[in-house]
């Protein structure tokens, strides 16, 4: 089951959902609209699972930024978000999509755990300009079936900062 | 929970699921298959600003079909107009058009309870690839949602046609 808009104010009133800073008026009718923080790493144009990935940490300026397509940027929430008893599910806003940005790369499921700010796997089709603090996509929760009383070792929720791929860790020797 | 084929037929046919024109060889074990509308519309800036209206043109798609270039977005239509105000609707596309490189959308699969409308495709596709209006371009699945219901009523409710981002209007007064 999903959370409808009122459901999820009531959990994030009640403290089972963290949405930090929270705005009633970003509460849709099933999912909550997250925004875009100024930092934002752009990544090199040749990647390497085994390899430690190279980017350049910008700041987007107030005048906006322009995103090149063919290009990846990893993004970052606003807010803190998550639940340990609430799944999340990230992805865009329609009106973002119907620009060509991706915020995900087919990887939008979280996990039932601690609450951080979420990297976004940003990716346009033609060129965009976006802004710090730019209502960008949405949120939703899932009510999950089964046990929940595992520990998820969370490669990437530690660090309020966007991250990028920590898959060359898994590679050995 | 997501609704089987046969509880989505249900609830068409008791009116709390909309699909019209609704035709029973296009039900799937899990999800409905729509078609693709007439109707095109492309941006015609270079750069699209999501403060801004971003101008386009329209296209009807030819009988001969449309070919869609990579790097560019296409916002489609889709033929079938639907919606729910008791589940939750999430579309995608098939199997078969993913297959040919074709997203149907961009990290936007999520629509709003209440929402009961021709929902706008946000179509890019990997390789050249040709569609045809009327062709079966993708699923939409439907969910049961928990809490109360506030059903949507933003700026795309109505739409008849591909509708370009409103983005804009979250940057008016």
């Amino acid at each position: 089951m999903i959370l409808t808009g009122q459901e999820i104010t009531k959990k994030v009133n009640e403290g089972s959902i963290t949405i930090a800073p929270f705005y009633e008026d970003s509460v849709n009718p099933n999912s909550y609209n997250y925004h875009l923080s100024p930092e934002l790493l752009v990544i090199e144009k040749s990647l390497d699972s085994r390899r430690e990935t190279k980017y350049k940490k910008i700041v987007i300026p107030e005048e906006g930024f322009v995103l090149e397509p063919h290009k990846l940027y990893l993004g970052l929430t606003k807010e803190i978000i998550g639940s340990t008893k609430y799944v999340t599910s990230l992805i865009g806003r329609s009106s973002i999509g119907r620009l060509g940005l991706f915020l995900q790369i087919t990887a939008d499921l979280g996990q039932l755990g601690n609450s951080h700010k979420w990297t976004l796997e940003m990716h346009v089709v033609k060129r965009l300009k976006v802004y710090p603090n730019m209502r960008i996509g949405q949120v939703s929760f899932w009510v999950p079936f089964g046990e929940n009383d595992y520990e998820y070792i969370d490669l990437y929720n530690s660090s309020n900062n966007p991250i990028v791929s920590k898959l060359y860790k898994e590679f050995k020797g | 929970m997501i609704l089987t084929g046969h509880e989505i037929e249900k609830q068409v046919n008791n009116g709390s699921i909309v699909i019209e024109p609704f035709d029973l060889s296009n039900l799937q074990p899990n999800s409905y298959d729509f078609h693709l509308g007439k109707y095109i519309k492309v941006y015609t800036n270079k750069i699209l600003d999501p403060k801004k209206k971003n101008p386009v043109k329209e296209i009807e798609i030819p009988n001969e079909g449309l070919l869609l270039k990579p790097d560019e977005l296409y916002l489609g239509m889709i033929e079938e107009k639907m919606g729910s105000k008791y589940y939750v609707p999430i579309l995608r596309g098939r199997s078969s058009t993913g297959r040919l490189g074709l997203f149907v959308h961009i990290t936007a699969d999520l629509i709003d309870i209440g929402s009961i409308n021709n929902w706008t495709l946000m179509l890019h596709s990997v390789v050249p690839v040709k569609v045809y209006a009327g062709m079966k371009i993708g699923q939409v699945t439907f969910w049961v949602p928990k809490g109360k219901i506030e059903l949507y009523n933003g700026e795309y409710q109505g739409s008849l046609k591909p509708m370009e981002s409103q983005s804009f209007k979250d940057y008016q007064d």
